[in-house]
C-alpha cells in the first residue's frame, strides 16, 4: 500500500510539473507587448468634432524617432485634443493576442495589422462606410485590404510593400558584373550565376540571400508559371505539387547548396539574412522594399541598390502586400478611429503626404507618391514602383483562394525541410499539398 | 471533552490556514488548466470561435500521425544521451567544490551556478553567440587557427550538441547546489575509516560518496529526465528545432500545432498523451531505483 502511494506520488508529481508547461505556453513567444501614451495639446479642429477621447491603437513595432504612423497619431492627438494609447504587440503575437483581447472584451479602437482584418472580417468595420476609398490604388485595396473570404474592405491600406532585390554595388563593380535594368532584367539563372562570380571575383562570402518568407520564395514560383492552387469552377485545386513547382523548389535546393547561406532556409539558424547583406557578406538580397530606409541610413561601408526581380520561365514576379488600420467593430471608441482615418487620408492628402515623407515607401493613394530627396533614391524608388506591375495572376488567384486560412506556416516548413536535405522536393511539396487539399477540402491536381 | 473538540477544531482551521494558499494556487495553475486541456483535447478549438466536440478524433490522428512519434523518438534520444552528462557533470563539480584541496570554493561555486539564473532565451544568445555558425567565436578561433568552420547550424549532430552543451550549463549550477547538501550530509568518519583501511580518494568516491548519494541521485535523475523531456525555450533561442526539424523535440512541437497552427484542441490531445508517456517513464524510473532508496 505504502509503495502504491509513494509511486502514484511519483506519478502525480510528473505530471504537475509536465502540465505546468502547459499553463506557461500561453504566453506566447515571449515577446510580450507594451504600451506608451501620448497627449496632444492643442485646441480641436472644426473638422473633428470628438475631443478629449482616447485613441488605443495597436502597433506591430515599437515606435521610433522616425515612425511614420506614430508620428501620424501623436500630430492628429495635438490637433484635436485627444490621447493615443500606443500597444506594442509583436507581429508574431498578434494572432493569438487579438483574441484574448476580444475574449476579454478588452478590443483597441484602431488595429494596424498585416492579416487580423482579413482573417476575421466580421469583427472589423466595413471601411467603405468609412472612407471614399477610390482614392486607393486598386491592388493595395484588394491584397491589403479585403477580408480574405469576401468583398468587404475591413482595413484601409497603410503601408505598401514589394518584394524587391537589393544589390551591393562595390561588390558588383569587383566582379565586373553590370547590373540589370527594368528594360533588360536578368533571368533566375543568370542571377545565380552571377551569384557564383560574386563569390569568386568579389569575395563576398555569399552571392545571394533570401529572407525565410514563404512570400520571397513565392516569386520564383509565380516567375515559372507556378501556383498553390488553381480556380476549378466556385472552388479550387491544389497545384502547389505541379512539376514546375517541383523543379522550382529543387533549382532553390541547389542554390542554397552553392550561392545562398544554406543554414537560414534549413531553418537551424536565427540568423537574418538582412544582417548579412547589411554587414557585405551576401552581394544579393531578396527581401521587402520597407528595408530601403533601414539600408539608407544604416549602410555606409558599401554603395547599394535595387534591380529588378529576374525573368523566370514564363514571366518576372513580385508578390504586394503590406500594413491596414482596421477599426474592431466592438471596440470602445470606433468614431473616434473613424476620426483619425479621415484625418489621415482626408479631402487634401496633406495629412498622408507628410506620413508617406516619414514613411519613405510606396504609397498606396492614387494623387500621392513619395518624393525622393536624392537622384540615387529617385532611381530606385523607379524601379521599386514598376515591380508592382508583376503581381501575376495566379498569385491573385491563390490570393483569393485564401489558402492560408487553412495552412500557413506548414508550408514554410515543407520548404526548409527541403533545403535542410531531409526529404526531396518532390516529397516535401507532395505532403504539403496533401495536407492543404485535406484540410481545405479542394481537390490535388496533382 | 469540549475543551478536547475546541483544541481539534483550532489544528483543523490551522491545518486549512497552512494548506489552502497552496491548495488554491495548485487548483488555479494546475487542476483548473489540466482539466481545461482534458476537456479542449476533446475539441476542435482554434483558440477563438471554433469548439465543437470531437470525440476521439485528435487523439486518432495523434497516434496515427508518423511525425508525432519521429518527434516523440526524437526526444526521447535526446534526453537519454543527455542523461549521463547532467548526472555526472554536477556530481563531479559537487566533489571538486567539497574538496578541501581546492582554493576559492565560493567563487567557483558562484561562478558555475550564475549560469543558473539566466533565462533559457538570454541563455540561447549567448551559446549562439559563442556556436554561430557565421559570426560565433568557436568558429572564429577555428580559423584563426586554420581549420575549416563547423557547421553548427546544418549538422544536426552538431546542432544537437550545441543545445545538449547549453542544457548542461544552464542546469549544471543547480544538480551541482543539491548534490553538496548530500556530501555534507555523509559523516567524514566513514573517509577516515576508509582511509585508515587504505583506501585511495577514486575508491572513497565510488566506495562511500556515489552510494551515498543515491537518494540525491535519484531526484536529480528524475528532475533532469523530465526537463530534458521538455527542452523548450533553449531550441527555440539556439536552433529554432532545426536544421529541417531535426532538433524539434515534443514540446516544441506541441507548442507549434497549438501557436502556431492554432490547432489547440489537437495540441491539447497531444499534451495529455505526451503527459502520460512522461509519467510512465517517471514511474519506471522510480522503480528501477527503488526510489533512491539505498
Amino acid at each position: 500500500m505504502k509503495k502504491l502511494i509513494k509511486n502514484t506520488m511519483a506519478g502525480v508529481m510528473a505530471a504537475a510539473m509536465l502540465t505546468s508547461l502547459a499553463a506557461c505556453g500561453s504566453s506566447g513567444s515571449g515577446s510580450g507587448s507594451a504600451s506608451t501614451t501620448s497627449t496632444g495639446t492643442a485646441e480641436t479642429s472644426e473638422s473633428a468634432p470628438i475631443t478629449g477621447g482616447t485613441l488605443k491603437v495597436t502597433l506591430s513595432e515599437e515606435p521610433g524617432e522616425g515612425d511614420a504612423l506614430g508620428n501620424a497619431l501623436d500630430t492628429w492627438a495635438a490637433e484635436t485634443g485627444n490621447t493615443v494609447e500606443k500597444i506594442i504587440i509583436s507581429h508574431d503575437d498578434m494572432r493569438t493576442k487579438f483574441p484574448s483581447m476580444a475574449k476579454n472584451k478588452d478590443l483597441p479602437d484602431l488595429c494596424a495589422t498585416t492579416f487580423l482584418h482579413q482573417l476575421y472580417p466580421d469583427e472589423f468595420v466595413d471601411m467603405s462606410t468609412v472612407l471614399d476609398l477610390s482614392m486607393f490604388n486598386e491592388n493595395a485595396l484588394k491584397l491589403v485590404g479585403k477580408s480574405y473570404t469576401s468583398d468587404t474592405i475591413t482595413g484601409v491600406p497603410e503601408q505598401y510593400t514589394t518584394t524587391c532585390i537589393f544589390y551591393n554595388k562595390d561588390a558588383f563593380e569587383a566582379a565586373g558584373i553590370e547590373a540589370p535594368t527594368i528594360e533588360d532584367p536578368w533571368t533566375w539563372d543568370e542571377l545565380y550565376e552571377n551569384a557564383a562570380i560574386l563569390q569568386e571575383k568579389a569575395g563576398v562570402k555569399y552571392g545571394f540571400a533570401a529572407d525565410v518568407s514563404r512570400a520571397r520564395y513565392d516569386i520564383l514560383m509565380y516567375a515559372n508559371g507556378g501556383s498553390i492552387v488553381e480556380a476549378d469552377g466556385d472552388t479550387f485545386k491544389v497545384t502547389l505539387n505541379s512539376p514546375q513547382n517541383v523543379s522550382t523548389l529543387e533549382r532553390f535546393v541547389q542554390a542554397n547548396n552553392e550561392v545562398m547561406p544554406k543554414a537560414i532556409w534549413a531553418g537551424g539558424t536565427t540568423d537574418n539574412p538582412v544582417e548579412y547583406f547589411k554587414n557585405g557578406d551576401a552581394a544579393i538580397l531578396l527581401s521587402g522594399s520597407w528595408n530601403y530606409n533601414t539600408f539608407s541610413s544604416e549602410i555606409t561601408s558599401f554603395d547599394f541598390g535595387v534591380i529588378p526581380s529576374p525573368m523566370g520561365s514564363t514571366c518576372q514576379s513580385a508578390i504586394i502586400g503590406g500594413s491596414a488600420l482596421a477599426i474592431p467593430k466592438d471596440a470602445e471608441n470606433v468614431e473616434l478611429a473613424e476620426q483619425f482615418i479621415q484625418w489621415l487620408y482626408g479631402d487634401d492628402h496633406s495629412n498622408y503626404q507628410d506620413y508617406l515623407q516619414l514613411h519613405k515607401g510606396l504609397s498606396v493613394m492614387n494623387d500621392v507618391s513619395y518624393q525622393p530627396e536624392t537622384d540615387k533614391a529617385k532611381e530606385d524608388f523607379a524601379i521599386m514602383q514598376n515591380e508592382t506591375n508583376y503581381v501575376t495572376d495566379t498569385f491573385m488567384t491563390d490570393e483569393a483562394s485564401s489558402w492560408r486560412t487553412y495552412k500557413d506556416a506548414e508550408y514554410r516548413d515543407a520548404l526548409e525541410r527541403a533545403v535542410a536535405g531531409e526529404v526531396t522536393a518532390q516529397e516535401a511539396l507532395d505532403t504539403f499539398a496533401a495536407e492543404l487539399a485535406e484540410a481545405s477540402g479542394w481537390e490535388m491536381a496533382y | 471533552m469540549t475543551k478536547t473538540k475546541n483544541t481539534a477544531l483550532k489544528h483543523t482551521g490551522a491545518f486549512w490556514m497552512f494548506v489552502l494558499p497552496s491548495l488554491l494556487l495548485f487548483t488555479f495553475f494546475f487542476m483548473i488548466p489540466l482539466f481545461l486541456s482534458i476537456w479542449f483535447s476533446f475539441t476542435n478549438y482554434d483558440g477563438w470561435k471554433t469548439m465543437d466536440f470531437v470525440g476521439l478524433k485528435n487523439y486518432i490522428t495523434a497516434l496515427t500521425n508518423a511525425d508525432f512519434y519521429k518527434t516523440l523518438g526524437r526526444t526521447l534520444l535526446y534526453t537519454i544521451c543527455n542523461l549521463p552528462f547532467k548526472v555526472a557533470i554536477p556530481l563531479l563539480l559537487a566533489t571538486l567544490v567539497t574538496s578541501k584541496s581546492l582554493k576559492c570554493t565560493t567563487l567557483v561555486r558562484t561562478l558555475v551556478y550564475i549560469p543558473v539564473l539566466f533565462s533559457a532565451l538570454v541563455a540561447g544568445i549567448t551559446i549562439n553567440w559563442m556556436f554561430g555558425q557565421e559570426y560565433g567565436l568557436i568558429n572564429f578561433l577555428l580559423q584563426g587557427i586554420g581549420i575549416q568552420p563547423l557547421q553548427w547550424s546544418l549538422n544536426p549532430t552538431l546542432a544537437t550538441i550545441v543545445i545538449s552543451v547549453a542544457s548542461n550549463w544552464v542546469s549544471a549550477g543547480y544538480y551541482m547546489l543539491m548534490y553538496i547538501g548530500g556530501i555534507k550530509n555523509i559523516s567524514p568518519d566513514l573517509y577516515e575509516a576508509a582511509s585508515v583501511d587504505g583506501a585511495s580518494k577514486v575508491q572513497a568516491f565510488f566506495g562511500i560518496t556515489v552510494p551515498l548519494l543515491m537518494p540525491t541521485t535519484f531526484i536529480v535523475l528524475l528532475l533532469t529526465t523530465v526537463s530534458s523531456l521538455k527542452e523548450y525555450a533553449l531550441v527555440q533561442g539556439i536552433s529554432l528545432g532545426g536544421p529541417g526539424t531535426s532538433t524539434t523535440y515534443i514540446v516544441q512541437y506541441i507548442y507549434d500545432q497549438g501557436f502556431n497552427q492554432y490547432k489547440y484542441g489537437y495540441a491539447s490531445a497531444l499534451g495529455i498523451l505526451v503527459s502520460l508517456v512522461f509519467i510512465i517513464i517517471a514511474v519506471v524510473q522510480f522503480k528501477a531505483t527503488k526510489g533512491g532508496e539505498i
